[in-house]
């Protein structure tokens, strides 16, 4: 068996029956997943409108909004902000890789640090992610071992635990967390009316990141906007019970900087937490597909990860099917809106599991036959 | 020329995605009627089904092979595998049969089904296509169609998208009420993805399994209606490698549970039995 072979196998049996046992436990989640699906898709017909309000919210709550179009004019903003010789931590973001954000900011000569676990494992060893929410399931625990050792310079046994060397990233970690000057993170969902973020982790990672650094910046897709504030609140109910952890550690929500009313209940801003809140909205291909009745569906992704680990493609291909950080099913379709790749979609036996454990309910075989069928349409207009 | 193109030029011409002796797909049936409102359809999948490893191997050179129709007298599947796939379709057959079904046979006339352009994502060819064979079914008077493997059966169902069909499309095993296993002991099946989670059929052979006399052996990870893989065929045409690792993979987790794996679907029985012994529905069930 290869590593990845081991490495997917553990992780399967890991988190399957774990979803499986969480939805039985909690029967509230499909029908939340329901609803969401309705709000998001309201959002999607109406994206300028919800854009639009997105930006106001965030400015009323005294925080930056910005529209980018694409990733290098996403980049510009977010270095504006940055600038140089900074300490940035990353508290895991698909559309900051999408951006291939954190080399640009290294290149800029800025100290950039992933703080998500997978996301700090696949930084030191330079490989791309091969799942959406635990990136560096490829590697083993011995593999672990082996680059921590390597990289950091610190001595880990070949039979180091999986606490032990949680440990050792959490130690060296620390002192980036608390030195740095500005946290980047994506976005579960984005609330229209009120311009509050929410995020989902078990780390504690995006809790430190959106909280020490004096600035934080959010970058998301523009589907990840969502009517309502309850809306968010359900976005990260159903990712994180999908995703296999319910219930989640911590759910951090933020709306605009900092501020205290304590003194004499005016408001002032910043108190404890960041003085700066930016929040980027992102199209990149997106506004586009939202035109389309069938392509549309992708952007009602959670990014779960769910229906990687159904899926009999991903488990023999991982990272090698998709474009990184889209992997698996739904990095099949994503891997064609954000990158205009088709190629991923003709490798899709139509097994179905996907459409199955969506919690989206998202037609992933429908939606990559339009794909391969547009691949087929442009051959066809090459000969 | 596009694959889509050259799959539809060889429907044309030889009635199949590729060249082929037609009397492979025929000889089976021996006291069936001709034509009739209501048929038995076999798109002449289980009689190709050993065939399609062979002509995967050569995609690359499909502009060639469309020229050397010649071939198609050469490549035939074996007396073995033929003889296997007739005793199916002959069971099948029997067992509607035996139970009243009265139905015809379209002999050298049947068309195939298009499955193959529709499941490449060829929707232009496949749109075509259906309205082709829509309006020969029509002309022959089917009001009722019996089908033996879910590939035909998912294309057949599909033509509503394109095309004014309005035959009614039925599996052969929701006619059969109640079966009798021919054999004893544990057997796993192995779904087919189209019948288990595009066309809702899963629990029909699942419950005649059930009560046939064999027991179902499953597992949360292996049969459960979102976690039983693919056997890999559908993407053989595209990536040889790929279908063959899903292939032993799937038979590797089925073999775990039971050496008994039984397949409602051709195309599984010819990805999967390169691995292990594979047994299906028609075989299983009297």
């Amino acid at each position: 068996m290869s590593e990845w072979d081991i490495a997917v196998e553990r992780t399967i049996n890991n988190n399957v029956p774990r979803v499986h046992k969480i939805l039985s436990q909690y029967s509230y989640i499909q029908d939340l997943a329901k609803e969401l699906r309705k709000a998001k898709l309201e959002v999607l017909n109406n994206l300028q409108k919800y854009v639009e309000q997105t930006m106001e919210s965030v400015k009323r709550m005294g925080g930056n909004a910005y529209y980018a179009t694409n990733v290098y004019e996403a980049r510009e903003i977010i270095a504006k902000i940055v600038g140089k010789n900074k300490i940035v931590v990353f508290g895991k973001s698909m559309v900051a890789y999408e951006m291939r954000l954190r080399e640009y900011l290294k290149e800029l000569g800025n100290e950039v640090w992933e703080t998500d676990l997978g996301e700090f494992l696949i930084q030191l060893a330079n490989e791309p992610p091969s799942h959406i929410i635990a990136p560096a399931i490829h590697m083993t625990r011995e593999r672990v071992a082996k680059l921590l050792r390597e990289k950091l310079g610190v001595e880990v046994s070949e039979n180091a635990t999986h606490e032990e060397l949680v440990a050792i990233v959490r130690k060296f970690l620390r002192e980036k967390f608390v030195n740095a000057d500005v946290g980047i993170t994506g976005a579960n969902a984005i609330a229209a009316d009120t311009g509050s973020i929410i995020l989902v982790e078990n780390e504690g990672n995006i809790r430190m990141s959106t909280v020490l650094p004096s600035v934080h910046i959010a970058v998301a897709g523009v589907e990840k906007i969502v009517p309502t504030f309850y809306h968010a609140l359900l976005e990260a109910t159903v990712q994180a019970a999908y995703a296999g952890l319910y219930p989640p550690t911590y759910i951090n929500l933020t709306s605009g900087p900092s501020s205290t009313g304590d003194i004499e209940m005016k408001r002032v801003s910043p108190a404890h937490g960041p003085k700066e809140f930016h929040l980027v909205l992102l199209d990149n291909g997106r506004v586009k597909i939202s035109q389309d009745k069938v392509l549309k569906e992708v952007l009602l992704c959670i990014r779960c990860g769910r229906c990687h680990l159904h899926c009999p493609v991903y488990r023999v291909l991982g990272v090698n099917w998709g474009v990184p950080p889209f992997t698996g099913p739904m990095g099949a379709m994503w891997s064609y809106i954000v990158y205009g790749d088709t190629k991923p979609a003709t490798l899709c036996t139509h097994s179905g599991n996907c459409k199955e454990v969506c919690p989206m309910e998202i037609n992933i075989p429908g939606v990559l036959e339009k794909i391969k069928w547009i691949a087929n349409d442009k051959e066809r207009n090459k000969t | 020329m596009v694959l889509g193109k050259l799959i539809f030029q060889n429907l044309q011409k030889f009635g199949f995605p590729y060249p082929i002796d037609k009397s492979v797909c025929t000889s089976w049936a021996k006291d069936i009627p001709k034509g009739g409102e209501t048929i038995i359809y076999t798109s002449c999948m289980y009689q190709t089904a050993s065939l399609s490893d062979i002509f995967s191997k050569f995609i690359p050179y499909a502009e060639k092979l469309s020229s050397l129709s010649a071939l198609a007298k050469l490549v035939k599947p074996s007396k073995e595998e033929i003889d296997r796939a007739y005793r199916i379709l002959q069971n099948i057959s029997l067992m509607l049969k035996r139970r009243g079904v009265q139905f015809g046979y379209l002999y050298e006339s049947e068309p195939y089904s298009g499955a193959i352009l529709l499941e490449l994502g060829y929707l232009d060819e496949f749109a075509e296509y259906a309205k082709i064979v829509t309006d020969f079914f029509k002309q022959k008077g089917i009001k009722r169609i019996i089908t033996v493997d879910p590939h035909t059966h998912n294309a057949l169902l599909r033509y509503k998208e394109f095309t004014n069909f309005d035959v009614d499309v039925v599996s052969y095993f929701e006619l059969l009420g109640n079966v009798k296993a021919r054999m004893q002991g544990e057997i796993v099946v192995h779904d087919s993805c189209l019948y288990s989670r595009f066309l809702g059929k899963r629990e029909v052979y699942r419950s005649l399994l059930n009560s046939s006399g064999v027991k179902l052996v499953e597992d949360e990870l292996v049969t459960e209606k979102d976690t039983s893989y693919c056997c890999g065929g559908p993407i053989k045409p595209v990536n040889r490698e790929l279908s063959e690792k899903i292939a032993r993979l799937r038979v590797e987790q089925l073999k775990r549970l039971s050496e008994n794996i039984v397949v409602v679907c051709p195309m599984c029985y010819a990805n999967l039995s390169k691995y292990h012994k594979i047994l299906d529905f028609a075989e299983v069930v009297e």
